[in-house]
């Protein structure tokens, strides 16, 4: 091979790759070509086919047509393990480390997967796998002891272990490896990001990148290239340099952005608080926290993970306990708090953690919508199953939720989807007094992002207070009416923004 | 607090390396006694029971005694070396006695008995070991092939090898083993301790290494933390499972054959009462029931606190009607202290 072919033969090329599930085609004919040391940037929305690719890719699936050449072989993955010994990595959006094993261990999963590495006849050689995988984090720049046990290191620690794992791929055929980031930043607070962003940059020296992310900032400062798919197609490619973020957005959605701007409401005066807490506090937790939430209005707090933030907002909603201080709803005093009373005083809870606290996977949509707040639904102790359908199909309609289907269990929905019947769930209660969103928009696509605050501020208008723990700053300073900064537990400081004018590097400041 | 590790543009994101190196070295120390907590304080409760035990009787502390406990152990530590396999992977093994059963039959009526028969020599330990493994073989080929819950499965075999000893048994006298030489071994004392304690200790000690050192164990380890991510890195998982059941019931089968030298004969119930022992004390050392954490020593450790507590209690001059009810209420409390540090916000007891 000539060294001037050698240069152009991508390491990566896909030509008309299909694949159909039944009758819906996830995949219609995509083509595509990486090149050594480029960082592809892949966006679409929840369903535009990106995730089959990415399984394709990956071994996961296989395609129905169409071929995958790797450094100019074609190549069939017929699992995970092929897919790794060509020198294609992943780091999943949701990590899959194995916790009670070594960070050594978990580095050498996809060496270990191909049979001899780092043991002879079955028994370990943890001298060799412990030094292998220290070089491995050498490249990334980590120091991490490859003896420490996974489940003792904080999530960016673990995403670092997730990357050097996704480069110790086998490369002895290809030098790039191919890295995919598959939504990597969806659970990091922003100092994490920079760190991922920096490995992101190393990672070029070395390999190629596909980078999937749902942050449209994020894409153009980290890609060269960016990919956009829509209905199992590739409809743009890109150079970075020649992209705004609204054009992404209408490549990616098919029309404009609908998004209203939160028309902001001044503080009022002699009017009760919808929610109003005097020196609420838990010990190592959050100390001393007074604030009043007026009808209509969005709090939003900021702060990095140790600030006592989701300790707060979870102990407002009886989630969790409190040493001190009082809460009152609606002018009224709240004793014995609990999840059951607040609901019962018309409180409402978006978690972070969707999956395990804030929906029933295994029931229907149309069961979860109606889960807290059955309304119409309720004859007694008994459900109307008709008029809970009724109500589910009418939220569906207002949500844009997809696939409309209002039978099929929530687990099955994307996470965008899932989302949307988690606030309509709340959304449902016409009673609904005080909304507290810890992360709403987490993991969640731009097009249902849009959907969701468009019902935080359709929910303002009715008169619901709103607690938001936004994503990002940006997100603080769009939706909020007041935005307070958390450090270490205590409120350092407070801007009412029908007022103030803070930027973020102000709300940065004093976070850290 | 970590130092400010962004600026306000975008392009030019600053971070602050050596903050972040400085973080990763404070994980790397910490982590080093990280997990050594719990099997100290499991030592630490031995301690006092023995201090509490020794007060009340005199006899105790003494060396009699403490072969009398080793003795005691060894049975339920063969088989919670077996047992801690397969709670590692996220499964359960309830058939235990009937294996038991089984295998102290065959092994009873397979060699010089007071029924009469042939010694069929090295066959009288071969036999009812593959017995028991075709036992477990089975239980391991129904909950991985045919997808049953392991719980329900080993239910089941459970009462299959209490059935096959019940037939061979029949309905003749109870038999014993005629010669001495079988029956003296297992209580023998070698270096201070009974033969078959010292049995118990290496086996221990190889089915530590099997799960700290091979792939075997490792990829237990990794099946019981997350099945889904171990499928998706090509992990053998099936035969890594079934090989599990495979070793608990050749264990269960082994503590058949001892019990019967110990008892000098048997009947179809040798098993009776060992998977009531055997169960809690892997949970009580340490081994979490829902997999992937735990091990080897730590069932060690559980299974001596147990043995202790009962030794203790008979020498306390505890009513043997009392000590069933006294026991099982200590176990309870012993196991919600066990896994009082665990109580996480998002854990929902099942």
């Amino acid at each position: 091979m000539t060294k001037a072919k050698e240069a152009t033969t991508p390491v990566l090329r896909l030509t008309d790759v299909q694949k159909s599930f039944g009758p819906v085609h996830a995949l219609k004919s995509v083509s595509l070509e990486i090149h050594r040391g480029e960082v592809i940037g892949l966006i679409g929305e929840n369903g535009a086919g990106k995730s089959t690719l990415l399984k394709i890719l990956t071994g996961i699936y296989q395609p129905d047509r169409g071929t995958i050449a790797v450094n100019g072989a074609t190549m069939k993955f017929r699992n995970p393990r092929d897919s790794a010994s060509a020198g294609i990595g992943v780091v999943h959006q949701e990590q899959s480390l194995f916790t009670n094993l070594t960070v050594a261990e978990n580095i050498a999963m996809n060496g270990a997967a191909s049979k001899g590495y780092g043991t002879t006849f079955g028994f370990y050689r943890w001298g060799k796998l412990n030094k292998a995988a220290a070089q491995t984090l050498e490249i990334i720049g980590s120091r991490l002891n490859p003896k420490t046990r996974v489940g003792d290191l904080s999530f960016v620690d673990r995403q670092m272990v997730e990357i050097a794992r996704a480069i110790s791929v086998d490369t002895s055929k290809n030098a790039t490896p191919l890295v995919i980031l598959d939504e990597p930043t969806s659970l990091l607070e922003r100092g994490e990001t920079a760190i991922l962003e920096r490995e992101i940059r190393k990672l070029k020296d070395f390999g190629s990148v596909i980078f999937v992310s749902h942050r449209l900032d994020e894409i153009i400062r980290n890609c060269d290239r960016i990919l956009v798919m829509r209905n199992g197609e590739l409809v743009a490619d890109r150079v970075t340099t020649s992209v705004t973020e609204d054009e992404l957005f209408k490549l990616m959605v098919g029309h404009e952005s609908h998004a209203t701007k939160h028309e902001r409401r001044a503080r009022p005066v002699n009017e009760t608080p919808a929610i109003e807490v005097t020196g609420l506090t838990r010990k190592g937790k959050f100390k001393n926290i007074s604030l009043s939430l007026h009808p209509g209005r969005v709090t939003a707090i900021v702060g990095t993970s140790g600030s006592g933030r989701e300790e707060f907002s979870r102990a407002l909603f009886g989630a969790e306990k409190f040493d001190g201080g009082t809460i009152m709803l609606n002018g009224r005093a709240a004793r014995g708090w609990r999840i059951p009373k607040a609901v019962k005083r018309g409180m409402g809870f978006v978690p972070a953690e969707r999956k395990v606290e804030g929906m029933v996977g295994g029931f229907t949509a149309a069961e979860n919508i109606v889960l807290t707040h059955p309304g119409d639904a309720a004859f007694g102790p008994f459900l109307k199953p008709w008029k809970r359908n009724k109500i589910a199909q009418q939220w569906f309609t207002t949500l844009d939720v997809r696939p409309n289907d209002i039978s099929q269990n929530l687990e099955r929905f994307s996470g965008g989807n899932q989302q949307k019947v988690v606030m309509a769930k709340w959304l449902n209660d016409p009673e609904l007094r005080v909304l507290v969103l810890d992360h709403p928009l987490r993991g969640l696509d731009p097009g249902a992002a849009e959907t969701v605050n468009e019902q935080i501020k359709a929910a303002c208008k009715k008169g619901t207070a709103v607690i938001l723990l936004a994503d990002t700053l940006e997100e603080a300073l769009e939706m909020g009416d007041d935005v307070i900064v958390m450090r270490d537990g205590i409120v350092s400081a407070s801007y009412d923004l029908t007022v103030d004018n803070p930027s973020t590097l102000d709300l940065l400041e004093r976070m850290v | 607090m970590a130092p400010t590790q962004t600026s306000e543009s975008p392009a030019d994101v600053k971070v602050d390396t050596a903050a972040i190196r400085a973080r990763e070295q404070v994980t790397a120390r910490r982590v080093v006694f990280a997990g050594s907590g719990e099997p100290l304080a499991l030592i630490g409760a031995m301690v006092v029971l023995i201090a509490i035990f020794s007060i009340l009787n005199p006899r105790f502390a003494t060396i009699e005694n403490l072969q009398n406990v080793l003795n005691q152990a060894s049975l339920p530590l063969i088989i919670g070396l077996g047992a801690t396999f397969v709670i590692l992977i996220g499964s359960i093994d309830l058939s235990v006695e009937g294996v038991m059963g089984a295998s102290g039959v065959a092994f009873v009526l397979l060699s010089a008995n007071s029924r009469g028969g042939q010694d069929t020599g090295i066959w009288a330990w071969v036999l009812p070991l593959l017995l028991a493994a075709a036992l477990g073989l089975t239980s391991g080929l129904i909950y991985t092939m045919l997808r049953v819950p392991s719980f329900i499965v080993t239910l089941g075999m459970w009462f299959v090898g209490f059935g096959i000893a019940t037939i061979l048994y029949g309905t003749d006298a109870y038999p014993e083993l005629t010669d001495d030489t079988i029956t003296l071994w297992v209580a023998k004392i070698t270096f201070g301790l009974p033969n078959v304690f010292w049995v118990a200790a290496i086996l221990t000690a190889i089915m530590a290494i099997v799960l700290r050192f091979t792939r075997f164990g490792r990829v237990a380890l990794a099946i019981g933390n997350n099945e889904e991510i171990a499928r998706s890195n090509g992990m053998p998982i099936i035969k890594n499972k079934i090989f599990i059941f495979i070793v608990a019931g050749l264990f269960s089968g082994l503590a058949g054959i001892l019990a019967t030298m110990q008892m000098g004969g048997t009947s179809n119930h040798i098993g009776d009462g060992y998977l009531f022992i055997t169960i809690p004390a892997v949970v009580i050392g340490g081994t979490s029931l829902g997999g992937g954490k735990g091990g080897m020593f730590r069932t060690a450790i559980g299974v001596l606190l147990l043995t202790i507590l009962n030794n203790g209690l008979v020498l306390a001059g505890v009513s043997p009607s009392y000590q069933s009810a006294v026991s099982g209420a200590i176990l309870v409390v012993a196991i919600v202290a066990t896994a009082w540090p665990q109580r996480g916000r998002l854990r929902i007891a099942k």
